[in-house]
């Protein structure tokens, strides 16, 4: 008899996901879903709001990623008011630029530390009650001890900068509301109150190094689960095209490094880009117009940046990079697992931007806000730390927001994802005469290495968990595992 | 103010967004203005990770939260203890696994009380419904004796 599996809530990510696997009579998997269960509606009841509350309502959409959200909004709202991302002062420029870089190092500590670590030290089929967070803060309390220093001095960046460590308010339209002092900024460079940008550097590159030995002991496996071709999607710098995070042109490359896209300035995305619809899920599936809904579905995040940018501007991360790049040797990378290891040299390339940024007297200037002339529409992307971020605004002659499109990281892996999830099942679990916790939790593995952030997608509320569900042929419930 | 000697910390749990789910917040926006210098107040969403690295700085530390059971005295108190649980998410960590953790991580274990109050309401709304001041206002002449009538 034939039967489905479902996982639902799926755990260790932000959001609440449900993953459906379904089976003939023999086991053998005929297709896999990740579905996304939760709706919102953010981008309608933003319409009639303010443009100026823009940047301060949509960071609610999250409380692991708002300052992106935050500045991403701020970015499409420079361009209401008249200004495009180099017309902003400097000093305005560089503490939105340190605000991001803390922001986009405490997701990735708090990402690999609290959510990844455990699959990674004690493997995906450990005993669940050790395989999670409390387990290594009991068997590696130092690790702990770490993540938990690296994640606090990400979010005293944002602190600084913002005023709070969630929901807090850096950016006006046209700049930022507030300099630094030399007295704060001392706080993270002496090491007195809290450990010193200098041991954020020593840390990061320390956990590259536990990746990459991680990476030796387990090549076979890190190549090949929910290994599959994909296109890249992300930001990159618009002079040299580097790793950029906040502001750059758009470049994708095809599965085998081929470009498919470049050069894309910002305002110019909904060119090319369209969004499908499936009933089986709330989550959207861009793609790239010009390759259609098949071929066209990117990658975005860590993995992806890596490898459509041609370096990292950073001398240690760059190290990282090319390290990384020689593991495939200079080819495009489309192993998942491999993601861990790309969110770790961005940790060590935000840790030394956040060096640069604090040790520039441009941050300490009163020189903020800029204005400019009245535009209708604004568009802004950022790099947010599971990847590409797109807030789109269009405004009446009120001031009013009428329009408001919201592409999210998670959003453009949602594609990828359900490949990783249809990875798992076809080779981990077809044809086996019975589902055991460790293949749920691989399939968990393949999604959790995307660090999805499914209130972010959905614009959603509520809580995390996953399920997993056997139907038969005929839509029949067999069986059902929930996890909270 | 006097200065009692020991670092004691106050942890407000809650949501302002969500009706009663404020009390932990205002349980603090209560009594910060009067307390000893010994004291520090902190708002929270939630309890995470890097909690058990900020109670580990503290001798004595206080978890106020909304309770969705109904007390008769309006809210409840106890002792808090370490315990080993686990999460799916960074989400929702109890204050057990927080002291847990400082205990694992820091070898310190502070002092540690619950101080749940009773609410009726958690929808989308901002302000406290009467039940809930009323319980807030117990909660508070509690907390002012239990702790020798340190807020003012």
């Amino acid at each position: 008899m034939s039967q489905k599996l479902v996982i639902d809530p799926v755990t260790r990510v932000e959001g609440h996901g449900k993953v459906t696997v379904h089976l003939d009579d023999k086991n053998k998997v005929t297709d896999a879903f990740f579905h996304v269960v939760e709706f919102r509606g953010f981008e309608r009841f933003i319409q009639g709001h303010p443009y100026w509350e823009a940047p301060v309502l949509v960071q609610r959409l999250c409380g692991i990623c708002p300052v992106s959200h935050h500045l991403a909004a701020a970015k499409a709202i420079d361009q209401i008011v008249g200004l495009d991302p180099e017309d902003l002062s400097l000093p305005a420029q560089k503490l939105r630029k340190l605000l991001h870089f803390g922001q986009v190092f405490q997701s990735h500590a708090l990402h690999f530390f609290y959510l990844a670590s455990p699959d990674l030290l004690f493997g995906y089929d450990a005993d669940p009650v050790k395989r999670n967070v409390v387990g290594v803060a009991m068997e590696y309390p130092s690790l702990a001890k770490k993540g938990i220093l690296m994640r606090k001095f990400g979010q005293e960046i944002i602190k600084l900068v913002a005023g709070k460590r969630i929901h807090g308010i850096a950016t006006t339209p046209g700049g930022v509301h507030k300099k630094i002092t030399v007295k704060e900024r001392s706080y993270f460079l002496d090491g007195k109150d809290i450990p010193s940008i200098d041991t954020m550097i020593d840390w990061s590159a320390e956990i590259i190094d536990f990746i990459k030995g991680y990476h030796q002991k387990n090549k076979v496996f890190l190549d090949d689960f929910a290994s599959y071709p994909s296109g890249h999607l992300g930001l990159v710098n618009k002079e040299n095209g580097f790793l950029e995070l906040y502001d750059g042109n758009l470049r994708a490359t095809d599965a085998d490094g081929n470009i498919t896209l470049d050069d894309v300035p910002d305002v110019d995305y909904n060119q090319h880009f369209y969004e499908a619809v499936e009933k089986w899920s709330y989550l959207k599936f861009p793609y790239l117009k010009h390759i259609g809904r098949e071929k066209g579905w990117n990658r975005v995040g860590p993995l992806a940046r890596i490898n459509i940018c041609d370096g990292i501007e950073t001398p240690l991360a760059e190290k990282e990079r090319q390290e990384f790049k020689a593991a495939t040797n200079g080819k495009i990378n489309n192993m998942t697992m491999y993601t861990h290891w790309a969110r770790l040299i961005e940790i060590l390339y935000c840790a030394e931007m956040m060096k640069n940024l604090l040790e520039d007297d441009d941050v300490l200037s009163n020189d903020l806000v800029r204005k400019g002339k009245r535009r209708d529409e604004g568009i802004g992307i950022i790099e947010a730390p599971r990847g590409t971020l797109i807030h789109h605004y269009e405004v009446d002659d009120k001031d009013r927001i009428t329009r408001c499109n919201l592409i999210v990281s998670t959003t453009h892996n949602n594609e990828a994802m359900n490949q990783a999830v249809r990875w798992v099942a076809q080779n981990e679990i077809s044809g086996k005469p019975k589902v055991t916790e460790a293949m749920m939790n691989q399939i968990e593995v393949a999604i959790r290495a995307y660090d999805p952030c499914l209130s972010c997608a959905t614009h959603a509320m509520g809580q995390m968990p996953m399920e997993l569900t056997i139907f038969d042929q005929y839509g029949n419930i067999l069986d059902e595992k929930l996890r909270y | 103010m006097k200065n009692y000697g020991i670092k004691i910390l106050v942890i407000g749990i809650g949501n302002c967004g969500r009706a009663d789910d404020a009390l932990g917040w205002s349980f603090i926006d209560e009594i910060k203005e009067n307390l000893p210098d010994n004291y520090d107040c902190e708002y929270k969403y939630q309890l995470q990770v890097e909690d058990a690295e900020l109670i580990s700085h503290y001798d004595v530390v206080y978890f106020v939260d909304a309770h969705k059971e109904q007390f008769d005295k309006g809210f409840t108190w106890g002792e808090g203890h370490p315990v080993a649980t686990h999460s799916f998410s960074t989400h929702e960590l109890d204050p057990g696994t927080v002291l847990y953790l400082s205990k694992s991580i820091y070898n310190k274990l502070p002092k540690s009380f619950i101080l749940g109050i009773s609410g009726l309401s958690f929808e989308l709304k901002i302000g406290l419904s009467d039940k809930a001041k009323e319980n807030l206002s117990k909660a508070l002449e509690f907390f002012n004796q239990k702790t020798l009538n340190l807020v003012t």
